[in-house]
């Protein structure tokens, strides 16, 4: 289906004060035409009494300046109104209807788009769509309808000057217009285009400035900048250029319309068929004629980057999810055993096997802990049970197979800590209160405590409302983490899931952590995914050993480490 | 307090008119020969009409005249498009100019001050906010100029002809000013609103769709979607609070203008029929009337330009004016380039925002070509103690010397040339694997690249990627694991090829034998550099590496590891938990 049809049907709603704001919009400009026109006339007439003609009814050419006054102020006003407020309307449902569609494609299906790319497309992008119908449609219409009028009151006056004002207003609103836009598409897109990778290149360096900084990178970033942003003003020059000269010749054909209307009223008058009111009326319906078609040039020089900006916004609406909740989904079983068997996974469709054949068992209450190098797939198996990425294989949650129950139902029971756990910017309590938004601030304190966060919040002057910055950059990495768990807490699943929770941390802080988190879960099911094995066993008893996607071994925590003093025996 | 604010935006928008003067003078120059070329062209086709209705005048009579109203009607789109040129060509510089600034400006701010802030809102205000400058100088200021100069052309024109029209529109002329000043007020305030909206919005979308997994994970995404579509309807409701006043003003305008127009006609008219005026004279005045009002009307257009480029110009007159952190010294002495120099550190405090003092008297010596690696608990100051080294960190006091010559007063990116920082959460730049590798060194061949992925036991891992070192990295990382990141952070050091190294927890994020294989690759990449690094690993130290404990911001305790490996010491403690483990 073509982007504006969708566009349109998206617009669906407002199409009561849209067709209001057009309706509006040609009686203002009919008006202004009507105004000029009838003004011509009836000053010519005056004047032709105050020479001595017949007098004249004055009232009615009078009353109808004055009408078309009102119509003309009044109806561009309600115009503008009616249809800024339809297209905002529009603006805010399109942008919560994008971000709709962006929620089940996190992150499977997002990965290559940076989180600058994405606010471009939901802010820009959507912003620019705003104008295709204030902008384009709206004043394309208007204009087709006025020169229309304009062209039947001209041919009531003078049929030759119909005839010739026909080819100028086609040529100043149509060929003008429709050059202009074919003229400058690649430029209008690009503009667009290099200011969504401007965003993306900013964000980029306010992230990694300390590493620009340190790398003496900062030159080659600023001429990248600087490169980028001449060559988007160069754009910007031709696009300006090519309006400006669309401008000046639409102005020029309104000049040569208004001495054709003189030539060819003055021949009318010579040979009678023309009176004086009647050639000051085709002079100023000439110069009236092209003010609706002024704001067309512009409108039409913004089409391509319109397209664009629709064929971007489509595209990512129209990503499938990778992972599909199920139409029907089975209801939640009371038990909570996982059982994995033969599970495959990657992250991309072609990509790399991350699990090959995983096997592995965590029935209700077992604390286990996943080790093994990095690059394992480790990661990939928590990001599968938060049903983020899709699987092959077979996976139950008491018993009923995973990708038959709802995801969020999943999630609820399933508490899970992400490697890179994201952090919002915004107060600590805002940060926990995502997992649990009705968490009194007694609930929140008791998890920090559990995470080892109490002595570090009583250290901070605004305790709760301590501002995290975006991706927690205002805490360490090891604060930043245990802030997640804290966080994971606050769902109060049967089933914890800890990716790497003692990253950051040193020994007495991990060890604290792991005896705590041991206290808390009890009675609820542990998967500790890390590479550490650094005070594991107060939090586990068992642990499996994951080599390549696989489970390569699985004992108790105290066979485990047995083992692998003996095996650091026979390698020393 | 809001109206000083807007004041030094203005004020700003102003200075930055400076270079481009030549420009808008001419715009303006163009612009006011135009409404010469208007009052001409009104004047001939006035002729024309009254020629042929009350003197019966043909085509033969007339025809010169037509050809001049031509004539001018091109020569005034000339002016046009050069008028046009002119201005456009202003916006564009100063665009170029505020981006320009803006860049050295977060330069000067450094890395501190950038992470500090909301990455949505900053990028809203670089790009957007820089965007919408263009409209005030290709179209307010020129346009603020010539509505004082066209109307008084015409009003001129017009008495010359008409004395009665020119006295209406003299008479109507300062009601709109007037107006467009009472309803500017009000729309100004307005506009900050909703350009504050905007930029929250900016935040607001950035942060939702960077952590939109984790909202997902805990079943947040409905709740923010929710909360997504009331800031959009926020957004609608500032942008009509704006719209409205701006639409009223020009309402009311326009009804004055047109009003005005209705007087003259009338009036003239009036005129005409008692014989008291010439047609030409009447119809020369009322064509130009609405010339007169043109271009105050188009000021209430250009005004709304004007508060937005003020709203805009706000938020980066903060970035202009934000303090910059560490003052770079006067003049920069030039640090001797050596081989590995010897880092000594004397009584350093420094202080870190929130954070309070993080360094409180640190003494320290790390000898040329030599290691020294920095333990203790989280939050003790290790990460600091480097920031401080690079100079990103201003000192309170103290000093830190290479190789004798203060950092204080060194040329600091001549000294930077010389580290390789491998931090503790590495950037993944946006770009390929390989970009991300050539940031670092952006020189460096193929043999080398080759070298150091090797080193960080990385190869394997681009092997297997089909489209190997050209493969696009996603945002933090996407596409290759944790511990996959720090080996690409490893490689990407390792291609500084410099003589100091200063390491943030190397090897985090690694399984213990991937980090043992690392690990022997650094020991072998550090000979003769001088190394200053953090740890968290402490049993995997060897005897005689020289440590210090660093606890609260001071150093306890500092000698090799078989010194300090004795019961009693911090460092036992350390060395035990980690051991129990």
């Amino acid at each position: 289906m073509n982007w504006q049809r969708r566009l349109f049907e998206l617009m669906q709603p407002q199409r009561g004060r849209m067709l209001a704001a057009l309706g509006l919009s040609l009686l203002a400009s009919t008006a202004g035409i009507g105004l000029m026109a009838v003004s011509g006339h009836f000053i010519a007439s005056m004047a032709l009494v105050g020479a001595g003609a017949a007098a004249i009814n004055y009232y009615t050419p009078a009353a109808l300046v004055r009408l078309f006054a009102i119509l003309r102020t009044g109806g561009r006003y309600a115009e503008r109104l009616c249809g800024h407020d339809a297209t905002l309307s529009i603006l805010a449902r399109l942008r919560g209807w994008l971000f709709g569609r962006l929620i089940p494609l996190a992150p499977a299906a997002l990965a290559e788009q940076r989180g600058a790319q994405l606010l471009s497309r939901l802010r820009a992008d959507i912003d620019t769509l705003e104008q295709s119908y204030l902008g384009l449609w709206l004043p394309s219409a208007v204009a087709a309808c006025s020169a229309l009028v304009v062209l039947v009151v001209a041919a009531c006056w003078s049929g030759w000057f119909a005839l010739l004002l026909m080819p100028l207003l086609l040529f100043a609103g149509a060929w003008l217009p429709w050059r202009l836009q074919a003229s400058h598409a690649d430029d209008a897109a690009q503009i667009d285009r290099d200011a969504e990778a401007l965003r993306a290149a900013w964000a980029d360096a306010l992230a990694g400035r300390a590493e620009l900084t340190m790398w003496g990178a900062e030159d080659a970033f600023d001429a990248r900048m600087e490169q980028l942003t001449a060559q988007r003003e160069a754009a910007r020059a031709r696009t300006q250029r090519g309006l400006a000269r669309a401008d000046a010749m639409l102005a020029a054909c309104s000049g040569i319309a208004l001495s054709v209307a003189l030539l060819i009223g003055v021949l009318a008058m010579q040979q009678r068929h023309l009176d004086g009111p009647g050639l000051a009326l085709l002079a100023m319906l000439a110069m009236a004629a092209f003010e609706p078609l002024l704001p067309l040039p512009l409108a039409w020089s913004r089409l391509a980057a319109i397209k664009a900006a629709a064929q971007r916004v489509f595209e990512l609406a129209d990503r499938a999810p990778v992972v599909l909740d199920p139409a029907t989904p089975v209801a939640m079983p009371q038990a909570t055993d996982l059982h994995l068997r033969e599970v495959w996974m990657r992250h991309a469709q072609h990509g790399e096997w991350a699990l090959r054949g995983l096997n592995l068992d965590l029935t209700a209450g077992t604390h286990l802990a996943l080790v093994g190098a990095s690059g394992a797939g480790k990661s990939s198996l928590a990001q599968l049970l938060g049903r983020l990425y899709p699987y092959q294989g077979s996976v139950t949650l008491g018993g009923t197979a995973l990708d038959q129950l709802g995801a969020d139902d999943v999630r609820a029971r399933l508490a899970i800590v992400e490697q890179a756990p994201y952090l919002f910017d915004a107060s600590l309590r805002d940060n926990l209160r995502i997992a649990a938004p009705d968490a009194d601030d007694a609930t929140l304190l008791r998890v920090l405590a559990v995470a080892q966060l109490d002595e570090f919040l009583r250290e901070l002057p605004n305790g709760l409302d301590t501002w995290v910055g975006a991706n927690g950059v205002n805490l360490s990495g090891g604060e930043a983490r245990r802030l997640a768990i804290a966080r994971a807490l606050l769902v109060d699943a049967p089933v914890l899931v800890l990716d790497e929770p003692s990253e950051g941390l040193d020994a007495l802080t991990t060890a604290a952590l792991y005896k705590s988190l041991a206290v808390e879960t009890r009675g609820r099911s542990v998967l500790l995914i890390t590479h550490r094995l650094g005070g594991i066993a107060a939090l586990v008893d068992e642990v499996a050993v994951i080599e390549q996607g696989r489970i390569v071994a699985r004992r108790t925590v105290e066979g485990f480490a047995a083992q692998t003093t003996d095996s650091l025996r026979d390698a020393g | 307090m809001a109206s000083t604010e807007h004041g030094a935006a203005a004020d700003w928008l102003r200075q930055q008119a400076q270079p481009v003067r030549r420009l808008l003078r001419n715009a303006i120059s163009y612009g006011a020969a135009q409404s010469l070329l208007v009052c001409a062209i009104a004047w001939l086709v006035s002729h024309v009409l009254a020629q042929a209705i009350f003197a019966h005048a043909g085509l033969a009579d007339l025809r010169w005249s037509i050809l001049g109203v031509v004539a001018l009607v091109l020569l005034r789109a000339v002016l046009l498009y050069r008028q046009r040129a002119c201005s456009d060509a202003a916006g564009r510089a100063v665009t170029q100019n505020v981006q320009r600034s803006l860049r050295e400006r977060l330069r000067q701010l450094g890395p501190r001050w950038s992470t500090g802030q909301s990455a949505g809102d900053l990028v809203t205000r670089l790009v957007d906010g820089v965007d919408t400058l263009a409209p005030y100088y290709a179209g307010y200021l020129p346009q603020a100029a010539l509505a004082g100069l066209i109307p008084t052309v015409v009003l001129l024109a017009v008495g010359l002809r008409e004395p009665w029209s020119a006295l209406v529109l003299l008479l109507c002329a300062p009601l709109l000013p007037v107006f467009l000043i009472l309803a500017g007020r009000a729309a100004a305030e307005a506009s900050t609103r909703r350009w504050l909206r905007l930029r929250r919005l900016g935040a607001r979308f950035m942060d939702a769709v960077s952590g939109l997994s984790t909202l997902r994970l805990y079943r947040a995404a409905e709740r923010e979607h929710e909360r997504v579509l009331a800031a959009g309807e926020g957004y609608r409701k500032d942008t009509m609070a704006v719209l409205r006043v701006a639409f009223l003003s020009a309402l009311v305008m326009e009804f004055f203008a047109t009003c005005s127009i209705a007087i003259v006609a009338v009036m003239v008219g009036f005129r005409l029929m008692s014989g008291h005026l010439g047609f030409a004279e009447g119809m020369f005045a009322l064509l130009l009337a609405p010339e007169f009002f043109l271009p105050l009307r188009a000021m209430g257009t250009q005004r709304h330009a004007r508060m937005e480029a003020v709203a805009a110009a706000e938020g980066l007159v903060d970035i202009l004016a934000a303090p910059v952190a560490a003052p770079l010294a006067a003049t920069p002495v030039a640090t001797p380039k050596a081989a590995a120099p010897n880092l000594v550190l004397r009584g350093v405090h420094a202080s870190q925002g929130d954070s309070g003092e993080v360094l409180r008297g640190i003494d320290l010596t790390v000898p040329a070509g030599s290691r020294l690696t920095l333990v203790g608990p989280s939050g003790g100051g290790k990460s600091s103690l480097l920031a401080a080294v690079m100079g990103l960190l201003p000192l309170e006091s103290g000093d830190i010397e290479i190789d004798g010559h203060a950092l204080q007063a060194a040329d600091l990116p001549v000294w930077r040339a010389q580290i390789a920082w491998l931090p503790q959460r590495p950037h993944v730049f946006n770009g390929s694997l390989r970009d991300n590798l050539l940031l670092a060194r952006p020189d460096a061949d193929e043999v080398s690249i080759a070298r150091v992925l090797r080193m960080a036991s990385l190869d394997h891992v681009v092997a297997k990627l089909p489209q190997g070192l050209d493969t696009p990295l996603g945002e933090r990382g996407l596409g290759l694991s944790g511990g996959e990141l720090q080996r690409l952070a490893i490689a990407r050091m390792c291609l500084r090829d410099a003589s100091v190294l200063l390491w943030d927890e190397p090897t985090q994020h690694l399984d213990a034998a991937t980090a043992a294989q690392i690990e022997q690759q650094l020991d072998q990449f550090a000979r003769g550099r001088t190394v200053l690094r953090v740890a968290h690993r402490v049993r995997d130290l060897g005897p005689q590496e020289v440590v210090a404990v660093l606890v609260g911001g001071t150093i306890v305790e500092q000698g090799t590891v078989a010194q300090l490996r004795r019961p009693g010491t911090a460092f036992a403690a350390l060395l035990q938990e980690d051991l129990r483990a």
